[in-house]
């Protein structure tokens, strides 16, 4: 296999927890914990999970717009981690991010082109003939026109900002973009079109992707491959196609129920969860989901479940590891036993 | 219109609300011609984006639209407490009210009392200086002459009908302390407290997580069916009515460009904005949705209501206009199946036997 062009080695992220008069250190959220992934070139990598899981703070802290406080995180070969100063900026040309909101991502005090140039003039990208025309070359591949460079933000509506904000991601010529929840701030019709343009672009610039979002669906359109996250953790992933016909893991096959459908053939038998997520200042022992998970046995309490890999699929849960074995790694079958007990736990009365 | 349910009168019925903001730039008529009915123990879905009018139009049932708001014309019409409540005092067995025109000393005895409300953002319709306990027994305490102890014990009786783990605890504690979906849970629990015959949700699960979304709305579902309670669910989200709406009505731009059964409308759409809709989901199931390349669009975005076009709204962004036809006249609400009401001059060669991808490879 090529070397990916981001491989993340039990990536840690932690919040330390001050109290008091001095600001001691009393304890540290985990927000990401432990995370591992790689993603080859040209190919996008949904991350979902619902909200606190870590994801966010996944994708920044690979461009180190956050510090990890452990493992390691390589781009295109070299240590991210390592570097500092000018070699920093330059693999962070190579990365940009487009974040949720596009009403807070952009200065409402500057102009669209003041917001592009700002990352071609730090780069020192260009004169300033040729930086006009790549902003116009941005632009007009995410839909916008070069009159767009006089005007301001709140001169366009929310579809349109994040078409700016791709633009302003776009216009240096990165090879990666972590798209932090891209869509979810708007509106269903315009959802589809902003889509559309990030398959687009992803075809056209030969982009890779960290795509980040809690839409179970829209993850599964745009995504190769899918890892699914809870409390700092991934606890599956598999190719797109893979994990979401033959999901193996308790808590991935709750989230696929809960995905509300309009077509009556598709809508699945929901596995209620109770209970909320726990607090990552202090995840709980052993596996981290177990005080949610309907299957939860004495060994879930005690001992974090390890990888069950199988070609392509890994799982973390001593309940599919037995299933699987039990199998004799036939997915199909496992992932059929594991939405079988997760229905009959769940069924209520 | 939809089957009588119990009654031949509906529990709440809208007629033609107008509801217009007066700003510096002119007249904007947010609601614009809106008729609904809502049946005793139904849910009725209202969906759309944002700014057509769905959210308008709730707060105008309760006229809680803020200045520079007003109703301009319309009639709300509440019809009286029937035999599944319960509720003493206001409920009087009269005969029906306009809200419209209801004196506001009237109405406030329906706030929160014969409707009940929920809010999308539940931390800002709680007040963080109140506990939950005493939030609770506010609302009872403002529509029941019960002593304080009662309240009380009703707030708890509450927490304990909306599923609230270790109610009482929660009794005594600030909605800070409690995460976003047990917050949903006690702003459900406030709106029932005076058992109400109609609630009405806004955006209800919008800002919570997908596994918290599908516990609040089992909870109400399950509340529906226990207690009888109408529910007007207002949402973006074509999935959370298809799985808890009985029936559905589709804003846009205003106006209601289509009604029907939640079953009828979601098996044969038959306006082009809510066929769009359908078609911009990535619905996926395992498989089919990435072969297809690209998802259906809806060209443009919804206009400004200063901007509204003439004729049909929806027509610079529909795939099947025609013109001159469609850009002549706002066309009517018509029936074009039992129950089914289409804004579109075109229902009819929209609808079945064409699914909704045969239609758009026709266009194209």
């Amino acid at each position: 296999m090529t070397q990916p062009l981001v491989d993340v080695v039990g990536l840690q992220t932690h919040f330390p927890v001050r109290k008091g008069l001095l600001r001691r250190t009393v304890g540290a959220v985990r927000a990401v914990d432990g995370v591992s992934f790689s993603i080859q070139t040209g190919r996008t990598l949904g991350l979902v999970g619902e909200s606190g899981c870590g994801k966010t703070t996944v994708g920044r802290s690979i461009l180190r717009l956050v510090e990890p406080t452990g493992g390691g995180v390589r781009f295109d070969g070299r240590d991210v981690r390592a570097t500092s100063g000018a070699e920093l900026r330059g693999l962070r040309r190579r990365m940009q991010i487009v974040f949720q909101d596009p009403y807070g991502s952009l200065n409402p005090r500057l102009k669209v082109r003041a917001i592009l140039e700002e990352g071609l003039i730090i780069h020192r990208l260009g004169s300033a003939a040729e930086r006009l025309e790549r902003m116009t070359r941005a632009l007009a591949r995410t839909g916008l026109t070069a009159a767009a460079l006089d005007r301001y933000p709140h001169e366009f509506s929310g579809g349109q900002r994040q078409r700016i904000a791709i633009a302003r991601a776009i216009v240096i010529e990165p090879d990666f973009l972590v798209l932090d929840e891209p869509i979810s701030a708007l509106d269903v019709s315009i959802q589809a079109q902003v889509v559309n343009l990030l398959i687009e672009l992803r075809e056209q610039l030969g982009l890779t992707y960290l795509f980040i979002s809690h839409d179970l669906s829209v993850v599964e359109y745009v995504s190769d491959d899918v890892a699914v996250m809870y409390l700092g953790r991934i606890v599956e992933q598999a190719p797109a196609a893979r994990l979401y016909a033959e999901p193996l893991h308790p808590y991935t096959l709750a989230l696929f129920s809960a995905v509300l459908s309009v077509d009556p053939v598709r809508r699945r038998r929901r596995i209620i969860l109770t209970g909320d997520v726990p607090s990552p200042a202090s995840p709980p022992a052993g596996c981290r989901f177990h005080p949610r998970c309907p299957l939860a046995e004495q060994v879930c309490r005690q001992a974090d479940p390890p990888a069950t890999l199988l070609d392509g699929h890994a799982v973390h849960c001593h309940v599919a590891a037995r299933e699987v074995e039990r199998a004799g790694g036939d997915a199909a079958a496992a992932a059929g036993r594991m939405a079988e007990f997760m229905a009959a736990a769940a069924s209520p009365g | 219109m939809t089957a009588a349910f119990g009654s031949s009168m509906p529990l709440l019925e809208i007629d033609n609300l107008v509801t217009t903001f007066h700003t510096p730039g002119g007249r904007v008529p947010a609601v614009d011609g809106v008729s609904l009915s809502i049946e005793r123990g139904r849910t009725l879905g209202l969906v759309g984006e944002s700014g057509c009018g769905k959210s308008v139009t709730a707060m105008s049932i309760l006229r809680l639209v803020a200045a520079p708001g007003v109703i301009e014309a319309g009639r709300i019409i509440l019809s009286p407490a029937g035999g599944l409540s319960r509720a003493g005092g206001l409920s009087r067995a009269g005969g029906s009210v306009d809200l419209v025109t209801l004196p506001e000393s009237q109405l406030q005895e329906v706030r929160g009392g014969r409707i009940g409300m929920i809010f999308q953002e539940p931390m800002t319709s709680l007040n963080p200086v109140l506990t939950i306990g005493d939030q609770i027994a506010e609302a009872v305490l403002l529509h029941r002459k019960v002593s304080r102890e009662a309240a009380r014990a009703r707030s708890l009786e509450m927490l304990k009908l909306v599923r609230m783990a270790d109610p009482e605890r929660r009794l005594d504690e600030y909605p800070h302390q409690l995460s976003g979906g047990m917050r949903q849970r006690v702003v459900i629990a406030m709106a029932l407290a005076c058992e109400p015959d109609l609630i009405i949700a806004d955006e209800p699960t919008t800002a919570l997580d997908v596994t918290i979304q599908a516990q609040i709305l089992d909870l109400l579902a399950d509340l529906r069916r226990r207690l009888g309670t109408a529910i007007l669910l207002i949402t973006h989200d074509l999935g959370v009515v298809a799985e808890t709406c009985d029936d559905v009505a589709v804003m846009y731009a205003g106006r209601i460009v289509e009604q029907a059964t939640t079953a009828e409308l979601f098996a044969r759409p038959r306006h082009p904005y809510t066929i769009g809709l359908l078609a911009a989901r990535p619905e996926g199931g395992g498989h089919g949705s990435r072969a297809a390349g690209r998802l259906q669009t809806i060209p443009g975005m919804v206009p400004a209501p200063q901007h509204f076009p003439a004729g049909c709204r929806f027509h610079p962004r529909c795939a099947f206009a025609r013109q001159p036809d469609c850009s002549a006249a706002m066309p009517e609400l018509r029936e074009v199946a039992p129950g089914h009401l289409v804004r579109c001059l075109y229902a009819e060669s929209l609808g079945p036997p064409h699914c909704i991808d045969d239609l758009y490879q026709e266009i194209a």
